[in-house]
Order: structure tokens, then sequence, then C-alpha cells
């Protein structure tokens, strides 16, 4: 790793060049300042917003010149990023402090309370720990149904053969499928009177088949359609990893006679691990956020009701805005705990290897 | 803002030159006044803005534009919630379902029009010139008040589909006979006549399987004498059990009562208990579907067009589908009747129902130019004239003067039924906390209809819950 | 691959390179196990071709063809193109004539939304990878972390902040708001996803440039970038894929001229005063299909020839 090093001090401040920054920061405010007092607001936006490019561009080119790559090259990304994602989650962290109905013009410091409340209240806690237990069942299952099947998958797919092509485009399509659409079509397959699952049962055992009928049956079908959907994202990330292992390794491997499952663990399993985790990551993180194919299929009936469904309910058609940026807070925290442990398993495995 | 409005599409830079150009002038010449205006894409809706773009001649001379957004009806209130509550003030008129005034009235959204009523005399008997019942439904808040807020766009009542072919056949009005000692009931009169006992009977007669003999030949596929929502999504077993309970006698917690009426004792009486059962010993004569808690207004209406039941409780609403031979098994085999009843100690049926349908509201930063030539377009609206087309169109209007005419009937195969019931509806609660009320009443009844706790239990919980909640919002003492 | 390709390499009998290579054998059995699990959507297909009264019929209408008798008659439907039509054209109101349902615009727009800020994303994003990668900051990990929370929390809890700021600056409703809100929606799959490939390949080929005199923008794209085609195809599939079937922020940030299919989508699932219309939901699902499908297709190739002369890190 080169570590970066200056190759010139910064120019004075008073002097006119690119990479000025101070310079670019005294006229960009100035210039802002002047444009926000003076024009009308459709103007002024315009005005600032090239006043911050021309800082960001100052800033970009002393990066450059003194080869400061890191920051430079991650700035951009760091900037779209705070503007579109990191403002509104702060701004409802701050929220979450607060009494506030989006629907009501009051707004009052309330400390913790909203904490407190959604997790110990009478009238409301049961509903979130409930929720809360649902979707750790529906994580454990939805992502390990997607690890196993993607990367069995992805081992079906990893060599060469006639057709390869053709047949893999087959198996990646669930997942571009729209989740209103897919979600729409599985309630149809599961359906009692009209679905195709339920004729297939029906067929062979005479007996009427009401797939969503039971807790065991409606989390099944949830499952069942989200591993379907997903399980391709998984395979295509494993698969990017296989095809990517040299394949004189395998040669040297084959000449030294080391055994099929020895190969995987040491020479085929250190190209993937990458891979994997960052399968089970965004995986697991979406797994958290599993609210749509619920509505479609259930509705959350049959003890379905997932954390973020019923989040939906509360900060949108309650308008129980900063109950639910409590809620969703002590889901990230969750979220943020369990990825953790899971880099810090990877990490320590990697260490160990 | 504007400026970058106008940036989309291509013809960004043409366009500013002549906003910029025309800008000035504009103003100098007649206004031009655009009411945009947030609906739910379907066809009542849909004829709205034709009929406007067609037919409609503002007046004051100006130039008006309705500018309708049309959002896809299972998104209609995510969409509308949050431009509302974040301040977008997007819109002028709004469609809004009736209950969700309470909510949008203490947010500031919606407009009060008593001073525009009160400065427009013929505005103002336009308006009291609708049924009472949808116009305490559709624009009263708190319900039952004289402040006024909306105006009818489609008003709705539950009626009852029904296949003719079915329960005409002579076959099995013969073995009803035998088996009931009553009549099955076969003509729109005779639906009418219907109680919620005699809807049950139809449900136990007709339980055939497949292969068992249905109307003189073999049930191609397994057969169900009724259906009705029992679904646990949005409103979709409240506004059916709501009226089983008003007809024997109970009550759900009366907003017109505040803040002395209780949730406790009234919600949970005896009355409504028996209300439950009773709604919820129909369900096993229904689809199997309904099991699952997913039984709601679209697919018990499914369940009819594909021909699997033989009679569904539904909004009018659905109805052109049922009529359209394209999405209809029994487009040609219909007949339709007021929703049944409960019979009265007198001997006359009492009908009580939840009301349906859509009124529009106005929101408070609509322009004093704009509200001139909304209430114009309101009054268009609401015309004889308009009104009848809009009938004729398949939608409903609740205008004495329209639906008292005798041509009305002939409009649709169910209007017949429409006029009486609406001495019958009512509307549940128009109170801010409304979707809370709902949500956990939605799921408590979820509960009872996929069996895992009893009427009881369930209105218990129902009435606890509503207790606390209003009362922490003031609205119980 | 050198020279002409011929029709056999063409249908995958090149070799290339990757764990190995399998026979037929290993083609049946992917055939067995792709067809099936491809099923549903095949289901969903037909449907698009389905005249609309067997579309919810008992026995479920299965096929379009009897397969010379194969498939018993009353699984068979007579396919019709209709319902691709009513997707651009159908009537609005009760009985009306056809009128334009704007479908062709929906589509253009999702075309434009999602391709244009899956390419910005991936731009930003590679950028910022081999910047987390190569040139650590203080608190690397840190950073990589928090950027990875903004995928963590429910798009409902941030819409009414970006409604708020995208009003005040009037971005709402118009394309450039929802491309840079889909740009960061993608940012953080693609960062992640893009250090992970460049973690992987070996830092000796880079040194060995630099040495001799390549700059490191020269090594950045001559010889970095070129070994991870294989993982910017994939981020940009994944990227593609859920920025096309976003649907919230699409709903709440879109106006009547930025709407995007998946929007628009559900008036066929509660359509014009009934529940779903099957047939319509099925045809608009199947051309919404295709041009993903196009693209994934096209880069299965850069996908599966995979990093050839990378050499093993340690």
């Amino acid at each position: 790793m080169n570590a970066p090093t200056a190759t010139a001090s910064p120019p004075p401040l008073t002097r006119i060049a690119p990479d000025n920054w101070k310079l670019a920061i005294l006229v960009g405010v100035l210039v802002s300042l002047v444009a926000v007092l003076a024009a009308p607001a459709a103007v002024s936006f315009w005005i600032v917003g090239a006043m911050a490019a021309l800082i960001a561009a100052a800033f970009a080119i002393n990066a450059y010149r003194r080869k400061y790559y890191g920051g430079l090259l991650v700035a951009p990304a760091i900037a779209v990023l705070f503007v579109m994602n990191i403002f509104p989650l702060l701004w409802s962290l701050g929220l979450s402090f607060f009494a506030y109905q989006s629907n009501q013009q009051s707004i009052r410091f309330v400390g913790l309370a909203n904490y407190v409340k959604v997790l110990t209240s009478e009238l409301t806690a049961t509903a979130n720990w409930l929720a809360l237990i649902n979707t750790a069942i529906f994580v454990i299952f939805t992502v390990a149904a997607q690890m196993i099947v993607g990367f069995l998958l992805a081992m079906l797919f990893a060599k060469q053969f006639p057709l390869r092509k053709y047949l893999l485009i087959l198996v990646l399509t669930p997942m571009m499928l729209s989740v209103v659409a897919s979600g729409v079509f599985f309630t149809y397959y599961y359906d009692p009177t009209f679905g195709i699952l339920s004729y297939v049962v029906n067929s062979l055992t005479g007996e009427q088949f009401v797939l969503m009928s039971t807790k065991l049956g409606a989390v099944t079908g949830i499952v069942f359609a989200d591993a379907w959907m997903w399980s391709p994202f998984v395979m295509l990330l494993v698969l990017a990893g296989l095809v990517s292992v040299p394949k004189y390794l395998y040669e040297a491997a084959a000449i030294d006679r080391v055994s099929k499952w020895r190969q995987f663990w040491t020479i085929t399993f250190p190209y993937i691990r990458g891979l994997l985790m960052l399968a089970l990551l965004f995986r697991t993180i979406e797994a958290f956020k599993l609210a749509d194919l619920v509505i479609l299929l259930t509705k959350g009936g049959n003890d379905t009701m997932t954390i973020s469904y019923h989040l939906i309910r509360i900060a949108n058609e309650q308008n129980k805005t900063s109950e639910g940026a409590a809620i969703s807070y002590i889901m990230l925290f969750m979220v943020i705990v369990l990825t953790n442990l899971y880099l810090y398993l990877a990490n320590r495995r990697s260490q160990g290897a | 803002m504007t400026v970058m409005t106008k940036m989309k599409g291509f013809a960004a830079a043409a366009g500013l030159a002549a906003t910029l150009l025309t800008g000035a002038a504009s103003y100098a010449v007649a206004d031009e006044v655009t009411l945009t205006m947030a609906v739910p894409d379907w066809p009542p809706t849909r004829i709205m803005k034709k009929f406007f773009d067609e037919q409609y001649k503002p007046k004051s001379g100006n130039t008006v534009k309705l500018d309708v957004d049309f959002i896809p009806w299972p998104d209609f209130y995510t969409r509308v919630n949050a431009s509302l509550t974040s301040g977008e003030q997007k819109y002028n008129f709004i469609v809004s379902d009736s209950q969700w005034l309470g909510a949008f009235v203490e947010g500031g959204y919606y407009r009060k029009i008593n001073d525009l009523l009160d400065a427009d005399p013929e505005f103002k008997k336009t308006l009291m010139n609708i049924h009472p019942n949808p116009l305490n439904a559709y624009s009263t808040y708190p319900y039952k008040s004289e402040n006024y807020y909306g105006f009818p766009q489609f008003p709705d009542v539950l009626v009852n589909y029904a296949r003719k072919d079915i329960i005409c056949n002579e076959e099995e009005q013969k073995n009803f006979q035998a088996k009931y000692g009553k009549k099955l009931p076969c003509t729109g009169e005779e639906l009418d006549a219907m109680t919620w006992d005699d809807f049950k009977n139809v449900g136990e007669f007709f339980r055939r399987k497949k292969g068992e003999m249905l109307a003189g030949a073999p049930a191609e596929d397994d057969f169900y004498g009724i259906a009705f929502q029992a679904g646990k999504g949005y409103d979709f077993s409240s506004m059916q059990i709501n009226g089983f309970i008003w007809q024997m006698g109970g009550n759900i917690w009366d907003e017109t009562q505040a803040p002395t009426g209780q949730a406790e004792g009234v919600v949970n009486s005896p009355e409504a208990v028996a209300a439950l059962e009773k709604y919820l010993s129909m369900l096993e004569y229904m689809p199997p579907v309904a099991k699952t808690g997913t039984m709601d207004i679209f697919k018990s209406d499914e369940l009819f067009r594909e021909g699997k039941v033989a009679m569904n409780i539904d909004w009018i609403g659905l109805g052109e589908a049922s009529l359209d031979p394209k999405s209809s098994k029994v487009s040609d085999k219909l007949v339709f009747g007021q929703m049944p009843g409960t019979m009265g100690p007198d001997g006359k049926i009492i009908r009580w129902s939840n009301i349906g349908g859509q009124p529009f509201v106005l929101t408070t930063w609509t322009t004093d130019a704009q509200i001139k030539e909304a209430v114009e377009f309101v009054k268009w609206w609401l015309s004889d004239d308009i009104q009848h087309q809009f009938a004729a169109g398949g939608g409903q209007s609740a205008v004495k003067s329209v639906y008292e005419d005798p041509k009305y009937v002939t409009y649709r195969p169910w209007n017949r039924a429409w006029a009486p019931q609406l001495d019958w509806q009512k509307d549940v609660w128009h109170v801010p906390q409304f979707f809370e009320l709902l949500t956990q009443q939605q799921d408590q009844f979820d509960l009872a209809i996929t069996g895992k706790q009893d009427a009881k239990t369930t209105l218990d919980n129902i009435a606890k819950f509503q207790q606390e909640v209003l009362k922490s919002g003031g609205l119980i003492q | 691959m050198s020279g002409k390709v011929s029709i056999l390499e063409a249908l995958g009998f090149r070799k290339a390179s990757g764990v190995g290579e399998a026979g037929w054998g290993r083609t049946l059995a992917a055939a067995i196990i792709s067809f099936i699990y491809f099923l549903p959507v095949l289901f969903i297909i037909f449907t698009a071709i389905k005249p609309q009264d067997v579309a919810l019929s008992v026995p479920p209408t299965l096929s379009p063809t009897s397969l010379f008798g194969l498939i018993p008659d009353q699984f068979v439907f007579t396919p019709t193109l209709e319902n691709f039509g009513s997707v651009f054209e159908r009537s609005m109101t009760v009985g009306g004539a056809p009128e334009p349902t704007g479908f062709d615009r929906y589509f253009f727009n999702s075309i434009v939304i999602a391709s244009s800020s899956v390419l910005l994303a991936l731009v930003i994003g590679t950028l910022a990878a081999f910047g987390f990668s190569r040139y650590p900051l203080k608190g690397n990990d840190t950073y990589l972390f928090i950027i990875l929370t903004t995928r963590m929390l429910p798009a409902i809890v941030v819409i009414i902040p970006v409604i708020l700021m995208f009003r005040a600056v009037g971005l709402s409703g118009s394309y450039t708001g929802i491309i840079l809100l889909y740009t960061a929606f993608n940012l953080a799959f693609t960062i992640w996803m893009m250090k992970s490939f460049f973690d992987e390949l070996s830092l000796d080929v880079e040194d060995a440039a630099r040495i001799d005199g390549s700059s490191d923008v020269r090594v950045f794209f001559k010889i970095a970038l070129p070994q991870v085609i294989a993982g910017l195809a994939a981020t940009f599939v994944f990227g593609l894929i859920l920025t096309w079937n976003e649907f919230l922020f699409a709903l709440l940030l879109s106006g009547p001229d930025t709407r995007t299919v998946p929007v628009a989508m559900n008036q066929a699932v509660s359509s014009g005063g009934r529940g779903t219309d099957w047939t319509l939901l099925a045809a608009i699902e199947t051309l919404f299909l295709i041009p993903v499908f196009l693209v994934t297709f096209f880069l299965q190739n850069h996908l599966l020839r995979g990093v050839t002369f990378g050499t093993v890190k340690r």
C-alpha cells in the first residue's frame, strides 16, 4: 500500500489557483449569501449549487495535487449519501426524541419517552415485540434458505457446460420481477379456489387445501416466495467468486492429488468467502425490511406481522412519526449488532486462516 | 422552484424561454386557473375528468384547467397522506375516504366550506339537495355537526349480488322450500326481503362439492352459497360487521355522544357480541379463502364473477366488472337486491349499514381565485344534468332530485336498491384516531374470523383499546 | 477467444475459464432444475398471453400449446396478444372508447431513471470502493459501516424528510431528484461489492506498474478496472434490478410525468373498481421484464468470464 505523501505545500489564501480551497470557500460563502439575500429562491438555489460545486472542485483539485487519493475518491459518494440518506436518517433520529405526529402541527421534546413507550407500553408494546419475534423468524428462515439454495445453484453453474448461459438466465429471472407482480401472483398460486398449489394437492389427496390458514402455512408461503425470488442474488454473487478462481490452482491441486473437499476449502472458499459474506450481509439487511410480501400475502394475518410492516402502519397509516422513528432505531440497533457480529466472525476467521 | 419543475421533459429550454417571455404578459389577460386534484384511478374519477374536459364551461370566463393526478387505488392513501403531512401543498382537491376527515381536518389540511356555503346560496342549495345520510358521512366533522368539508364524488352502499340462474332454478326452488319451509328468493324484491337468517340458509343450502348437482347440472368446481368481506386489510371486515352490530341493536363507539359516550360496555355489549357471533357463523358457508383472513371486497367479488358463489354482499363500486362479459362469467345471470337485514319486533326489516364511497374535499392552501373556480366546478358537478350523465356512465348519485327521477333505476340493475338503502346508512368514526382504531379492530376481527378467538374476547379487546386511546385523546371523559 | 465465433461456441461450447468443464450430463441436470425454478415466471408470461376469461379457470390453464397432445386439453388455452395492447391503450371509463394509458411514458421513465442512476452509482461507487480499498482513511471501516447503515432502515422512515427536502429545492416530481435518490440508494451496495472485488486483486501487478512509472490514474484504469469487469457487471445487474423495481420512493416522489412502471403497475392490481386484472398485470410485468432480462443476458458473458489473470493474494 502506498502511503500518500504530500508533494507540495498548500497555496496561500490570496493566490488565485484552482487548488486554493480556502479562497474558494470564502468566495463561495460570500456569493451565496448575496444570492440568498438578493435573488429569488429559484435563482439563488442554482447559484448556491454552483458555489458548492466550485468549493468541491477546489477541494478535489487540492486533494489530487497532493495525492490525498483516499479522500478524493470517497468524497463524491459520501456527499451523495449524506444529502440523500444520512441527513434524513439523522432527521428521524432527532424526531424519535420528540412527541410528534406528522398530521398534527405540535411538537414537543420528550427525551426517551418514545423508546420507553414502544418497548414497555401495555397498549402497544406487545405488538412491537411480536412483530420483532416474527421478523427474527423470517430473517432466519429466508436468509438460510437463500444462502443454501443460492450456493447450491452456484455450484451447479460453476462449471462450464453446453447451453449454460441459456439455463442460467432462467434461474436469474425471478429476482428481476417486481415484488408487486410476483407477490400478487403468489397469492394466486396459494389461493384455495383458483390456485395451482391447491389444485395439485386436491388432485392428489382429494382434500381441500388451504395453505395460508395456519401460521406454519403462512410463514412457509412467505419464506418460499422470498427465497425463490432472492436465492439467485446469492447465486450470482457466489458464482462471480467461483469463476474468478484461477484454473491453474486446480490443475496444481490435481497434480498433488488433493481431495475435492480439501480443494474446496483451500482453493475455492477463499475466493468466495468475501462474496458470501456480502450476500449474507445484504440479504440479512433486506430480510429485516421484509414487508411487501407480507402485505400482499397475509396482511400480517396468522401472526405474520413483521416489524417493517408494523412500522409502515405506525409511521404512515397512523402518522405516529416519532413513535415510528423510535421503533426503527431499535430495529437499526439490532441490525447493526447482528451485522457487526457477522463481520467480527468473518474477520476472526480470515485472520485465523 | 417553478423553474426547476419546468426543467423536466424535452422542451426544457424552450419552455423556460416561453415562460419568461409570456409570464409578465399573462397577468394582464384573462386568468388561467389550474385546479390540481388527487384521485384514485378508476372509472368514476376518469369519467369526472372526461366530463370536465368535454363539457365544463366556466362562468367566470377564465380558463380553468383540472389537473388530475390518477393514483392507483392500493397506494392512494399512502401517496395522499405523504403529500399532505409533508406539507407538499400540491393538491387543491383530494378524493378522501370519509373516515379520513378527522385526521386531516385536525391537521389543518382540509378546508371548512361553511363560509363558502353562506356566501353562495345556490351552492348551499346544491349541497343540501344531497340525502342527509351521505351528506353527513361525506361532509361533516365532527360527524353530524354543522361543519361542512366535502362533496360526494362516488357515493356507495353495500348491495346483494346474486345469480339468477342458480337461485331461480326450479329444482333448487323446490328443494329449498322443502328444507326451510320458505321460498328461495329469486327476484330483486324477494332478495330485498331477505334477513341474515335467510342468507345463512342460502349459504348452507348451496354448499356443493365438485360433481354434485347444481341447478340441474353437475358442479364443475366446489360451489358456495354466500360470501361477504372478511379480510384483514384496510376496513374489509369492519364495514360488514358494523352493519350487523347496528341492526341487532348494538353500537360501535358513538362519536356524536362524545365526550360522555363510552367504548367499554358499548362496543362489547351483549347485542354487539351476538351480532359478531352471527357474522362469524356464516363464514363456514363461504369459499375457503375466508379461513385465511384475506377474503376482502375484491376477493369475494372475484369469486362471484368467476361463478363460485350464489350471492355476494359487496359495494356497488365493484359492480361494473360483473356486468362486463369479459371480466365476468355471470354477466347475463345477475339480479341485485338490498343487503339483507334483521327482522325488527314490528315485522319490518332493520337495514342499518355502513356507508361506502368517497367525497372530495378542498385543501386549505387553495387560493381565493382557485376557490372561486372550485365552487363553480362543484356546483356543476352536483348539477342534475351532470349527475344524471355520471349515473348513466356507471356512477352513483346521492342528489335527491337525481336518484328520485324514475329514469335513475334504468341506468343500472342495482339502482333499484339504491334509494331505499340511503335511509339506512351510517358512518364509522370520523375522528383523528381513525386509523389507530381501525387497524386494531381489523386485527382483532381477523383473529375471530380465522377462528383464533371468540366474539366476546374480540369485542372486549377492542373496547378496552378504544377506551384507552379515546380517553388519552380526550374523546371519552 | 480468437477469430470467428462458431455457432457451437456461441451456444456455450467454447472453452472458458472457471472451475472446470462438465458435459451434457450437467446440462440435463441444470435444465431440469432451471426449468422448475423458472416455472412461476413462465406462468406469469403465459398469463400475459391468455384470454381474460380463462385467467382464473379451474383447473388452471397452463400452456398455450398441447405439445403434440402431451398436455390434456383442459390445461391448454388459445394464446392472444390482446393484453399487450391493453397495457398501452384501453378504455378507462365504463364502455368508453380506448384511450392511451400513459404506459409508454412510464416505460420511458423507468428506463431513463434506472439506467442513469445505476450508472451514476457505479461510477461514484467504484471510485469510492477503490479509494477504500487502496488508500484506507483513518477509520476506514467506520465509514464503510456507516455507508452500509443507509441500507438498513425501511424507506418509510426516511421518506418524509426527503419529501420536504425535495420540495424545498424544487426537486419533487423531477427526474433529477429521483435519479439522485436512487444513486444514493445504490451506492452502499456498489461500494461494498466493488470493494470486495478490489480487495481480492493482487497488489503485485499494480505495484510493478507503478515501479515502471505508471501514474495512479493509469493503474486504476488500465490494471485494476479491467480485472473487476465481472464485478462491475454483477454490480450493474444487481443495481439495475433493485432500482428497476423500486416502489416506495417512486410512488411518493414522482409526479404524473415521471411516474415509473412499478407504481403504475398497481393500476392492474386494483383495476377500475375491481380486484386484480390478472392478464393485464401479467402483460405489464412481462413487458417490464424484457429490458432487465436482456441487459442481464448480455452482461452474463462478462459475468462468467471472470478474472483470468488475477493472482492469489497473500
